[in-house]
């Protein structure tokens, strides 16, 4: 692996609950090198949708710092952390939160309008991501007219857009079937693997997870245990049950 | 916990929705409440201004001649059988300054000569302070107290009559009247005066004009009939109802127009109200599934929906009365002080508290119906879906809204004003239609006119302009009838000033058209023609002066006689210049007749009412002498203002001098040499009108003058149209908030992909501001729509210039549109921008 290209130092995030307060990390630390495909597990409450929003700087922690590609987004205030998200991260949720107004390839091209840019300017690379995803024939249709699965793919698609540092996914299998889900998972690793592209997933799925180089695995609010896995072209994921089941997971 | 808590619960829990709410529904009554007591304050000063103008008197005998009544003939009233008192009324115009100085000031008044001795016993007018007209104290006057107010004049200050004799004394303000009764006549520009010391200040005695009579009950016939034995000269009966309804006439009425304009605040509250319980339903379709998966009926979900809307009415309509009244209190002020309506007090009947505060309760109750129908009808299971919407298809709820208007709009018209109105139920009705159709076609052109008007916004914006045009076709029917609220509060606003202007071209219109050359001089009584030609001819700059010689006379026979004003001219001087317009005839064949002789030109409503046509003869002269055959050579569209409604029917001076033995004019139209400056000769007539005590008059003044009194009132109904704005904007601001709330989860992505909190609020507050821009847009159409209805449809015969299109003024209203329609957007952009991305897309999951 090469450099890093993301990292995150003993950070530490709590939220205000009632009269007192809420610890959600408690001092997690992790990095990421370019090129990597990482996953986060955990039980649930562990804190691992916490930490992605850390890494994703949609959040700023209460203490502890998140390098992404050489840039502390920890240090920086609203307006600088929004500009580097939008430079820097894709993101992929759960729900595809798509805009339902807008065309297929308008979604996909969205990053570049809110950069400020004109959709016609990056026509190419949109076309091009949307023939990764396999929705070439798509591009002018709504939201609502694709399956769950195609709306995903056109999610991805979005957070690719940029070519991010970073692409992050929090649980983008977590509202699909299992076949879709493979196959989103597919297009994720194959991002990866073809194009380099650095993934952290955050998921509870072991079968997911297995698509990752690496697993890590959040308890308490931090990074408890690393599972080594390794670019594996079958993702099978026996070995990894296994290990979290050494885990106690 | 009782299910219909849940109301109220529904209502607590968006406390600043419900309160928009409420405020909706109680702008638009406290306009229908604050018009209906302004009407009926207006109705009553109007009734007693003219009871007072008359006091006991039972019987006005107004002289025929216009030199009046002699002191003969005033005795021979003052002793008829049954007349218990005589009061002569002397009337002539004054040119008053006050006592030479830094601060002098001049101006033009018209004096009452009235008796002292027998005042009191006919009229008491209501004095603000001072005393009455007293006989042992001539010099003492009485004038208005606004006007001395204005002029910073009060008791004991002098004024001196322009032109009085040398010894004559100055007079000296004694008491100030009040602006209703005598205080009405001219906008208060009116001096109350002893005749005898008019007469000993003055060369000229002032003519008796009238002189009323108290007679004892009973007695009207006989007094009537000893009236045409023993009174010789010649003379024209009034009774004093008669006088009364003829003042009221002269009156300017409000009462239609703040009415409809109370009627546009209703529709524009009975959209928002339809449009919150709408996205009310939106909001708690989830909740309304789960209490149907709970067993609760239909009907029960319909009375938790009806009882919010019914509380919204209540509240609405209880605070729209009580603001109601604050608001006549207010619109009473203005326009006492614009003079331009008669108003008195504050009257609060329970009819003018009730009928608004029924109609809120009403519009509520309906509005209410279709949402409280809709959730009755929701499926649990699909109401549970996270896809859910709720709510009927655009075409349901616009036929429903359009019933809800309809509904508003037959009220409204059941209970008009139209007795003072001089407009047509067919313009009202047609405005309204107008103003809901225009409202409701505003859901149908949203998206192809959302795609026009946002270009330059996605243009300036970029993705956030974009994006905000986009999320203008996510609702289409709450978008829609929110744009349509604006549209009708904008519509109005460019309705309004249309009206006003078309107004302000017809008054302009109208004075250029009878004052040759655009200038004229009044004298303060009738003087010898041939004496005082020299004078006007000679004035420097002059190139022809003509008289204009008004005097009374009779048309018909028998019971249909009747009287009219005639004006004898000089149609050389008023042919040369161009003045003078004809609706039918031939300018030049009309022109020739008048020289000829036996020729006249009639104003356009009598032609209209007597059905006279160029070319028709009709029978002229004085009481009691066989009428000569007047050939009709030309219809005016314009002609002078005169004592008869229609103004003066106009015939040459030779004719006048001829056939009538008029000898005397008091007014001389001016015609400038070519090349003159327009300054210069301005000085010079001013000149002169001084050295005679006399006013100039100046057609560009006059007309501004008449267009300043329009504007004064057309502001009053501006305010009304800015308070719709208002509301619409609240509307604007509640349907945005919604939008934001309801889409929360794609702010957070986009949040998440980048976008800026600027970014974030440019996008809502671009939305608000292309709603804006629609809504001008259709207002535009829509208030040019209302105000053709109003000017063409309504009152043609009002507005001869036809409609009058102000480009600024359609300008300013797009503007104003996108204007408020932004502002209104900058919460909910404030609201957009400061969601938590986490939490909110954690709260999604």
């Amino acid at each position: 692996m090469s450099a890093l290209i993301l990292e995150a130092r003993d950070l530490v995030k709590t939220y205000p609950a009632g009269s007192g307060s809420v610890e959600a990390l408690r001092g997690a630390s992790l990095s990421v090198a370019r090129g990597e495909f990482v996953a986060l597990m955990g039980p649930s409450g562990s804190g691992k949708s916490t930490m992605l929003q850390l890494l994703g700087g949609l959040d700023a922690p209460t203490s502890g710092s998140v390098v992404i590609d050489g840039v502390d987004v920890s240090a920086l205030d609203e307006e600088q952390r929004t500009l580097t998200r939008r430079a820097k991260t894709g993101f992929v949720f759960q729900f595809f939160n798509l805009i339902p107004l807008l065309s297929v390839a308008e979604n996909v091209a969205l990053p570049f309008l809110i950069a400020g840019d004109s959709a016609a300017q990056h026509r190419d690379r949109v076309a091009e991501l949307l023939g990764l995803v396999g929705l070439a024939a798509k591009a002018d249709a709504r939201p609502d007219e694709l399956s769950a699965g195609e709306q995903q793919r056109v999610a991805l698609a979005r957070a690719l857009a940029t070519e991010p540092a970073i692409l992050l996914a929090d649980e983008p299998t977590g509202n699909l079937d299992y076949t879709t889900g493979a196959e989103i998972l597919a297009l994720l690793w194959d991002s990866c693997d073809r194009l380099g592209q650095t993934i952290v997933l955050v998921t509870h799925d072991a079968r997911a997870a297995a698509y990752a180089d690496r697993v890590l695995v959040i308890r308490d609010g931090s990074v408890r245990d690393e599972i080594p896995l390794g670019r594996r072209a079958d993702h099978a994921p026996a070995v990894l049950i296994r290990r979290l089941a050494a885990l106690g997971l | 916990m009782q299910l219909g808590s849940l109301a109220w619960r529904g209502i607590a829990a968006r406390p600043l929705r419900s309160a928009l709410t409420i405020g909706s529904i109680a702008v638009g009554v406290a306009i229908v409440t604050a018009t209906l007591i302004a009407n009926q304050a207006s109705g009553d000063a109007v009734r007693r201004a003219a009871q007072e103008l008359l006091g006991n008197a039972t019987l006005r005998v107004r002289a025929f001649d216009p030199a009046g009544f002699t002191p003969r003939g005033v005795t021979t009233l003052r002793r008829l059988p049954g007349v218990t008192a005589a009061a002569p009324v002397g009337e002539r115009r004054l040119t008053l300054s006050t006592l030479p100085g830094a601060d002098e000031q001049v101006f033009g008044l018209l004096a009452l000569g009235l008796d002292p001795a027998v005042e009191s016993l006919v009229r008491q007018p209501r004095l603000v302070s001072g005393s009455p007209l007293s006989e042992g104290d001539p010099t003492g006057v009485l004038v208005a107290a606004r006007w001395a107010s204005e002029h910073r004049l009060g008791i004991g200050d002098q004024l001196l009559i322009v032109g009085r004799l040398p010894d004559a004394p100055a007079l000296r303000i004694v008491g100030l009247i009040d602006d209703l009764g005598l205080g009405a006549l001219e906008r208060g520009e009116v001096l109350l005066v002893d005749r005898a010391q008019l007469d000993a200040s003055l060369a000229n005695p002032t003519p008796v004009s009238a002189v009323d009579l108290v007679i004892e009950p009973g007695t009207a016939g006989a007094v009537g009939a000893a009236l045409d034995a023993q009174l010789a000269e010649p003379f024209v009966v009034e009774t004093a109802a008669d006088a009364a309804a003829r003042f009221a006439r002269a009156q300017t009425s409000f009462a239609p127009i703040a009415f409809l304009f109370g009627l546009v605040a209703m529709i524009v509250g009975a959209f928002l109200v339809a449009n919150t319980l709408a996205m009310t339903l939106t909001e708690r379709l989830r909740e309304i599934g789960l209490l149907r998966a709970a067993g609760t009926t239909g009907r029960q979900v319909v009375g938790i929906f009806v009882r919010q809307g019914l509380i919204f009415g209540v509240a609405g309509s209880i605070t729209g009365v009580v603001a109601g009244i604050g608001l006549a209190a207010l619109m009473i002020g203005f326009l006492r002080s614009t003079r331009a309506v008669l108003v008195d007090g504050l009257p609060i009947g329970l009819a003018t508290l009730l009928i608004p505060a029924l109609l809120g309760l009403v519009v509520t109750a309906v509005a209410s119906a279709v949402p409280a129908w809709q959730a009755a009808q929701t499926s649990p299971l699909v109401a549970l879906r996270p896809s859910a919407r709720a709510g009927a298809g655009l075409g349901q709820r616009l036929r429903w809204i359009v019933l809800l208007e309809l509904g508003v709009a037959l009220v409204g018209l059941a209970v008009y004003p139209f007795e003072r109105g001089a407009t047509s139920i067919a313009a009202v009705v047609l405005a309204l239609a107008f103003l809901v159709g225009g409202a409701v076609a505003a859901a149908w052109l949203l998206l192809p006119l959302a795609r026009v008007v946002g270009r330059p916004f996605e243009w300036f914006f970029g993705a956030e302009g974009m994006l905000g045009r986009a999320n203008l076709g996510r609702d289409r029917s709450r978008t829609g009838l929110t744009v349509g609220a604006l549209m009708i509060a904008l519509a109005a606003v460019v309705a309004l000033g249309t009206v006003a202007d078309s107004a302000r071209q017809t008054a302009a219109r109208w004075v250029a058209s009878v004052l040759p050359g655009g200038t004229a001089i009044r004298l303060a009584l009738p003087e010898e023609i041939d004496l005082f030609r020299p004078t006007f001819t000679q004035t420097p700059g002059v190139a022809a002066a003509s008289p204009v010689a008004e005097f009374p006379a009779v048309v018909g026979e028998g019971s249909a006689v009747r009287e009219v004003s005639l004006a004898g001219i000089d149609p050389t001087v008023f042919q040369d210049a161009g003045a003078l317009l004809l609706v039918d005839g031939n300018r030049a064949t009309a022109f020739n007749a008048l020289r000829d002789g036996g020729a006249v030109l009639i104003p356009e409503p009598m032609a209209r009412r007597d059905g006279l046509a160029v070319g028709d003869t009709i029978g002229i002269g004085t009481p009691g002498a066989e009428l000569q055959p007047y050939r009709v050579a030309g219809i005016l569209e314009y002609t002078f203002p005169a004592r008869s409604p229609d103004g003066a029917i106009l015939l040459s001076l030779a004719d006048a001098a001829d056939r009538f033995a008029v000898t005397t004019a008091g007014l001389w139209a001016l015609v400038p040499e070519r090349g003159i400056s327009q300054a210069a000769f301005r000085q010079a007539v001013g000149d002169t009108a001084q050295s005679l005590a006399a006013e100039p008059l100046d057609a560009t003044e006059l007309a501004s003058e008449l267009a300043r009194s329009l504007d004064r009132l057309i502001g009053l109904f501006d305010v009304l149209a800015l308070v719709a704005l208002a509301v619409a904007a609240a509307g604007i601001l509640n349907a945005l908030t919604v939008g934001v709330v309801e889409r929360a989860r794609e702010i957070a992505i986009l949040r998440s992909h980048g976008m800026t909190v600027g970014q974030v609020q440019a996008m809502v507050v671009s939305e608000a501001a292309i709603l804006g821009a629609i809504g001008g847009v259709l207002a535009v159409g829509t208030g040019l729509a209302v105000a053709w209805a109003m000017v063409v449809v309504g009152a043609p015969r009002d507005f001869t210039a036809g409609l009058s299109v102000s480009w600024p003024l359609l300008i300013t209203t797009f503007l104003l549109g996108v204007g408020v329609a932004a502002v209104a957007g900058l919460y909910p952009a404030r609201l957009a921008a400061g969601q938590p991305i986490v939490s909110t897309l954690k709260h999604f999951e």
